[in-house]
């Protein structure tokens, strides 16, 4: 592999010397192992499943596949339930990412103070982030379990319900729970991240402003947040995208249940396309995720600025 | 260090009132910190806490109403079930032995756990070295080296972590397919590669861009090659960032479930996630057991990041604060 990659490096710069002088081309040898694989695996993919998604596309018959142009996106389109787990996707992405920030603020500012026993809160913080989805999931849905489930015994135990209830049956609360699962296990990153930002503003900030008088509460406002601005730029990228096309606890928890309560977009495209096995209709609904969460990176980086 | 938000400056002639004033403040200050602290050690712990214990549980205590929170009778069954390897004998009498409605035996492909997690550990392994071989040399040109088309590769790699997983499962799964690879651990190697270098490469561009150029200059006056200025000067420097990368490249491909849910269908390729995912499928399973298949899930994980906890910080702090 790498004899093949500086070969064709080799060939290209001398191809074209006049264009390319030495600093071109050691780059050109360094970038080509990376950006092949990227091309292979992400590029083709994605753009795969374009191609795919103007076919009609069925398991059940493996050797016909008719060309449909735009049939697939706009019987996507008029169906009530895509629109349904458009709406559940957004309940889940606003309701989780919020709550993920203003969680991790708080665990960032505790952590950013000076005080006995940080180091191992630091660490037991890590925890949560290096357990697998699929580990997160099978602890919360023990313990959101209708007959023993920790939920239940802790709430019946203090007297707040009189008997045992089916947490994920219910339609109203089923988002809140799964977005409870998520939220434990996204915070310890976006904390870090969002630590990182409060190490890097300068004490002199703070001392310029408090001999101005500033109150703690507007040096809060006027100092603190505005420096993180790159810290809540990532976190929200981030963890917009992770939450945006979020599987593992909807599979596990719910099945998209109860009803239609938890059927979210990502959801929607594994039914349709390994259940129904119509491979066209999924790629064409992959392909409309793909260009919404590219859509709201570029959105997010736009309006809060700062990076490249 | 940076408490100095609350300390009141010891210069001011201090007047007996403000001083009072001065200590009560602080005091505040000390009991939010260990408020804080202590809900935050619940929230965290407490799930995992009730985890570990209800897989040390007899069937009799997991299913009393209230749950034991400490268990009285702590028992190893499930774990030994795993390590040894399926050792108790499953037949139909001693499924019928214990409450069908609650379970309470101990499935026979719990032998099954550990060389999923052999197979979890190769696939890890594979792809932190794949990116480290990949992804390094990539940043390091991005970074020190003015190209032609510099800042259309960066956007390109940024472009790349945009597609969401679920995107790419229709198109890998043909690809896969056609290339023989299903059901095997290729297969999940290529995968989690596509998913990891984009961010291997993010951060370690962002690593290398805080380190001057003036020690690259230096190193060529010096007479090394490009190459060589990476290995001999950079590689060392860049070292906590280094951690980072491999972290969250294993962390990822041990964690991972969709892909692998999508193209592996036997032991020979299966991951932890799938067998775990696996036995909870099984309505007449031991809680108990399942629980303690989670446990045993999430040990290597987290035995990683906490070993790894200071380098995470400082090769994150690299990566974000220019963000």
């Amino acid at each position: 592999m790498p004899e093949l990659d500086s070969a064709t490096a080799a060939g290209i710069s001398r191809s074209a010397r006049s264009r390319f002088g030495y600093e071109e081309r050691s780059a050109l040898l360094f970038l080509l192992p990376a950006m092949t694989v990227l091309m292979a695996v992400a590029v083709f993919p994605i753009l795969y499943s374009l191609y795919l998604s103007f076919f009609d596309i069925k398991l059940t018959r493996p050797n016909r596949a008719p060309f449909v142009w735009f049939d697939n996106y706009v019987e996507l389109l008029e169906k009530p339930l895509f629109w349904t787990s458009v709406g559940h996707t957004v309940t889940f992405t606003v309701m989780s990412v919020t709550a993920v920030t203003c969680v991790a603020l708080l665990v960032a500012l505790l952590l950013n103070e000076d005080f006995r026993g940080r180091r191992i809160l630091s660490a037991v913080l890590l925890i949560p982030w290096a357990i697998p989805y699929i580990a997160d999931a099978l602890m919360w849905k023990w313990i959101y379990d209708s007959g023993y489930g920790a939920l239940n015994g802790l709430l019946y135990q203090l007297g707040f319900i009189e008997k045992y209830k089916v947490w994920l049956g219910d339609q109203h609360k089923t988002m809140w729970l799964i977005a409870n699962a998520f939220v434990w296990k996204e915070v310890p990153l976006a904390a870090i991240l969002l630590l990182v930002t409060l190490k890097s503003i300068p004490e002199d900030l703070y001392r310029a402003a408090k001999v101005d008088g500033a109150t703690m509460w507007r040096r809060f406002v006027h100092i603190t947040l505005p420096s993180m601005r790159p810290g809540f730029m990532l976190v929200l990228i981030y963890e917009t995208m992770i939450a945006i096309r979020h599987f593992d606890l909807f599979f596990v928890l719910t099945e998209g249940g109860p009803g239609n309560a938890s059927h979210t977009l990502s959801w929607h495209i594994y039914v349709e396309t390994f259940r129904n096995l119509s491979f066209g209709a999924g790629a064409a609904m992959s392909y409309i995720l793909a260009l919404v969460t590219f859509a709201l990176a570029y959105l997010i980086i736009r309006s809060l600025g700062g990076s490249r | 260090m940076s408490r100095t938000v609350q300390t009141p400056s010891i210069a001011s002639p201090a007047q007996p009132d403000y001083r009072r004033r001065a200590r009560l403040a602080r005091l505040a200050h000390r009991g939010v910190i260990l408020l804080g602290s202590m809900l935050l050690l619940v929230y965290v712990l407490g799930p995992v806490a009730w985890l570990v214990s209800s897989s040390i549980q007899t069937e009799k205590e997991i299913v009393s109403v209230p749950p034991h929170w400490i268990p009285d009778e702590p028992t190893a069954r499930n774990f030994r079930a795993i390590f040894s390897a399926g050792e108790e004998k499953v037949t139909y009498e001693t499924r019928k032995q214990v409450d069908a409605s609650s379970g309470g035996y101990i499935p026979p492909n719990a032998k099954n756990l550990l060389p999923a997690m052999g197979n979890s550990f190769l696939v890890a392994t594979i792809v932190v070295i794949l990116n480290l071989l990949f992804g390094t040399p990539a940043a390091y040109a991005m970074s020190k080296i003015r190209y032609w088309g510099r800042n259309g590769s960066i956007y390109f790699i940024l472009l790349t972590r945009v597609v969401p997983d679920i995107a790419l499962v229709v198109p890998f799964f043909f690809v896969i397919r056609k290339l023989g690879l299903l059901d095997s651990i290729g297969s999940l190697v290529i995968t989690y590669l596509a998913i990891t270098l984009p961010f291997t490469v993010f951060i370690l561009l962002q690593y290398f861009d805080g380190l001057p150029d003036e020690l690259d200059k230096a190193a060529r006056v010096d007479g090394c090659s490009r190459l060589q200025a990476l290995t001999k000067v950079f590689l060392p420097l860049a070292l906590p960032s280094l951690v980072a990368v491999i972290l969250f490249a294993f962390l990822t491909s041990w964690n991972e479930f969709l892909f692998a849910l999508m193209f592996t269908q036997t032991i020979k390729s299966q991951t932890v996630p799938i067998m775990v995912a696996a036995f909870t499928s099984d309505f007449t399973i031991s809680f108990s057991f399942i629980n303690a298949a989670g446990v045993v899930a999430i040990v290597p994980p987290v035995i990683v990041a906490i070993v790894f906890e200071r380098y995470i910080v400082s090769g994150l702090t690299a990566g974000a604060i220019k963000g």
